[in-house]
């Protein structure tokens, strides 16, 4: 019998507190309940609080039943906390009228209408959002307002990428001679060098600021908290604790047994960089982080007032049906969508067997940094598998933009374009060239993707209308895949985006906005898949019982908004692509 | 040496790298400038989306603008005057409108 691996409980009371708390995650740990939960455990404390996200598919609005915006709302029921909401799409559109505002009238509308489409690509939505998070950081009036700022950080690769800016960003505007670069377009940015430096300055420093990284006990995020924490290690954010979310502390039968067995195993196999940081924990609760009742129980013990909801779940479909569905349709094109750790890449492969032993022909791939494919499916039999890798798309754009150069410019003068190439925007173009290259390939075998985590998910899409406008006006040379890419993501015959939840409030949430999003996008989808569903299985356990019994209303819910279209699958202890499709 | 004004369409980045294509012709804009700038010639450029204010400042460029709309960019003007609209000049207008010694680049 191997020892049992526990942490110090999170109790604020014996935690050094910075005044910049950071809380970043894969999506799904419950890093938005444990900042939430910190916030009004502070604010109740006298302490004045506020609490940002910068999650484009923030829930916080749902947490505290309040509708917020990009520049603070005080919390009802919780004297001194102010909750803001950095939306992207909002800051841009804030962004885009500050620079257009000043010249209706005095230019003809064809003139204003370029210009705002011009400032509608991904630049200018990463750069309008991280100018508005490096204003919460620096303004000393804010700073002076509050005890405590903290950051509901947004999932991993975004989070990154925005935190990663302020270095990036600071040196590319001073070092950038010809001033002609794509941050030039940003002119309200223009000097703001000083608040980049001081921001980045006080993410440094240990004794203004904490990165919170919140895991649950489970191989998979603790692997991605362990990338997170070196990346921003490397960045210069050295002042880390870790905080293990829902850890199960009683088993009393099989099912129990077995999820404490899986997690403690997590646990035990915990990355060694990541072991030596300061670690806390935080029991499994059997509710809903919703509204201040579950907020303040969360961290102090108790138990919230909340009716268990007794409903049962109506007749769901499985997911061999869905399968079944997708290849009688011909379906070509495939995505699994939803928020970080609900278990898509899971789904797009039992998808992918399950096409493949249909006979079809099939082209897995993920745009996911932290996806393994490869260790989920080994040689599979019809299946080809791919990764979209950032660095190595970027490089390979880099290296196509430099050869078209060297054919109509001088040596020398392609170095005025390796400047430009340093911009942050080139990254996104060269993921999304990438991810529209591999669309392409659908016809003869079918193609599916397992996306990266919602909000890069909704950058990419954006990014695939704002160019799809750009490629019916630009003369460069555009290949065929781009221009092909939102037409055939738009033909309900050809594409099918499967959206994936687990039967709990904030991943059914975020997964109705992404349906939401994607309408709006002109793109369609039909079915839906609940995964991880403990009310499938027989437990005695009290805490799981109580958990299976919230679920139903969940389950409905979905079943109800995909008229019928919706796979259940049970939870399950290991990850067992051939088994989730041989069980159904 | 004759003064050279370019008024670019809005454009994300002055060699256009930013857009979903890489478009051989702003790239041999932005050389082009360039090289006549290493030369001593008086050569500008404006871009709508960076710099619409230029645009109605300059009484020519913005009259063009109020009876063409959008679509009459780019414009260059040579001394104050347009020269050549809806399209960049060829590397050969490029130097003789200038005056600038002939440029090393592949036409």
């Amino acid at each position: 019998m191997k020892g049992i691996i526990m942490f110090a409980p999170f109790d604020l009371g014996s935690i050094p507190l910075t005044k910049y708390l950071f809380f970043t995650g894969k999506g799904g740990v419950g890093k938005t309940s444990v900042a939430c939960a910190v916030a009004v455990t502070l604010a109740d404390q006298g302490k004045r609080i506020l609490l940002i996200s910068t999650d484009p598919a923030s829930n916080l609005q749902d947490v505290f039943d309040t509708e917020l915006d990009g520049h603070g709302v005080p919390i009802r029921g919780v004297d001194g906390l102010v909750v803001a909401n950095l939306d992207p799409e909002e800051a841009a559109r804030e962004y885009r009228e500050s620079v257009v505002a000043p010249y209706r009238g005095k230019l003809p509308d064809s003139a204003i209408a370029s210009m705002e489409e011009q400032l509608s690509g991904s630049c200018t939505l990463e750069i309008a959002a991280f100018d508005q998070f490096t204003t919460f950081l620096t303004n000393d009036a804010i700073n002076r307002e509050y005890d405590h700022i903290i950051f509901d950080t947004a999932p991993t690769g975004h989070t990154l990428r925005m935190l990663q800016l302020p270095s990036a960003w600071s040196s590319f505007i001073s070092e950038s001679t010809h001033g002609a670069s794509c941050l030039g377009q940003l002119a309200g940015l223009e000097g703001k060098q000083q608040m980049y430096r001081h921001a980045v300055g006080a993410l440094g420093d240990a004794a203004a600021t904490t990165l919170v990284l919140v895991s649950r006990p489970d191989a998979a995020p603790l692997k991605e908290a362990d990338r997170s924490s070196a990346e921003l290690r490397e960045l210069g954010i050295r002042n880390q604790i870790l905080i293990i979310n829902a850890v199960l502390e009683n088993p009393t039968d099989a099912v129990s047994g077995k999820l404490h067995a899986k997690q403690q195993a997590a646990l035990r196999d915990m990355p060694q960089q990541l072991a030596k940081i300061r670690t806390y924990a935080i029991p499994l609760v059997p509710y809903t982080i919703l509204g201040l009742d579950a907020v303040r129980a969360f961290l102090s013990g108790t138990r919230p007032e909340q009716p268990a909801a007794m409903e049962h779940p109506e007749r769901t479909r499985t997911l061999g049906d869905l399968v079944a569905d997708l290849h009688a349709t011909g379906k070509k094109v495939i995505f699994t969508m939803g928020k970080g750790g609900v278990g898509k890449t899971t789904i797009a492969a039992s998808i992918a067997l399950g096409l493949a032993r249909k006979g079809a022909k099939v082209h897995l791939t993920s745009t996911d940094p932290a996806s393994d494919l490869q260790t989920i499916l080994k040689n599979p039999a019809n299946i080809t598998l791919s990764r979209i890798d950032e660095k190595e798309e970027l490089d390979r754009y880099r290296k196509e933009v430099l050869d078209t150069a060297m054919q109509v410019m001088s040596k020398d003068d392609v170095a005025y374009i390796e400047e430009d190439l340093r911009s942050p925007c080139t990254q996104e173009i060269a993921v999304f060239r990438a991810f529209a290259e591999i669309v392409e390939k659908a016809g003869e075998e079918i193609v599916i993707i397992d996306t990266a985590p919602t909000g890069h998910t909704l950058l990419l899409l954006d990014a695939t209308q704002s160019h799809h406008k750009e490629v019916q006006r630009t003369k460069g040379i555009i290949p065929p895949s781009v221009r092909n890419l939102l037409p055939r993501l738009r033909d309900p015959r050809q594409t099918e985006v499967v959206i994936v939840t687990l039967p709990e409030a904030t991943p059914v949430f975020e997964a109705e906005r992404l349906q939401a999003d994607l309408r709006r996008a002109g793109i369609h989808t039909q079915w839906w898949v609940v995964n991880q569903c403990f009310s499938l299985l027989e437990t005695d356990s009290p805490i799981l019982r109580h958990r299976a019994a919230a679920e139903a209303g969940w389950i409905n819910r979905v079943n109800a908004l995909s008229a019928g279209h919706t796979a259940t699958i049970p939870w399950m202890h290991d990850t067992p692509v051939t088994r989730l499709l041989d069980t159904l | 040496m004759a003064k050279m004004s370019i008024y670019d369409p809005a454009l994300c980045c002055a060699t256009g790298i930013c857009g979903p294509g890489v478009d051989p012709e702003l790239l041999r804009v932005a050389t082009m400038i360039g090289q006549l700038q290493a030369q001593g010639v008086e050569c500008e450029r404006f871009n709508l989306a960076q710099q619409p204010q230029q645009f109605i400042a300059n009484p020519v460029v913005s009259a063009a603008l109020e009876r063409d709309g959008a679509e009459i960019l780019p414009l260059t003007l040579v001394d104050g005057k347009v020269i050549k609209s809806r399209a960049y000049p060829t590397n050969e207008e490029f130097i003789s409108w200038t005056g600038a010694r002939k440029v090393l680049m592949p036409l």
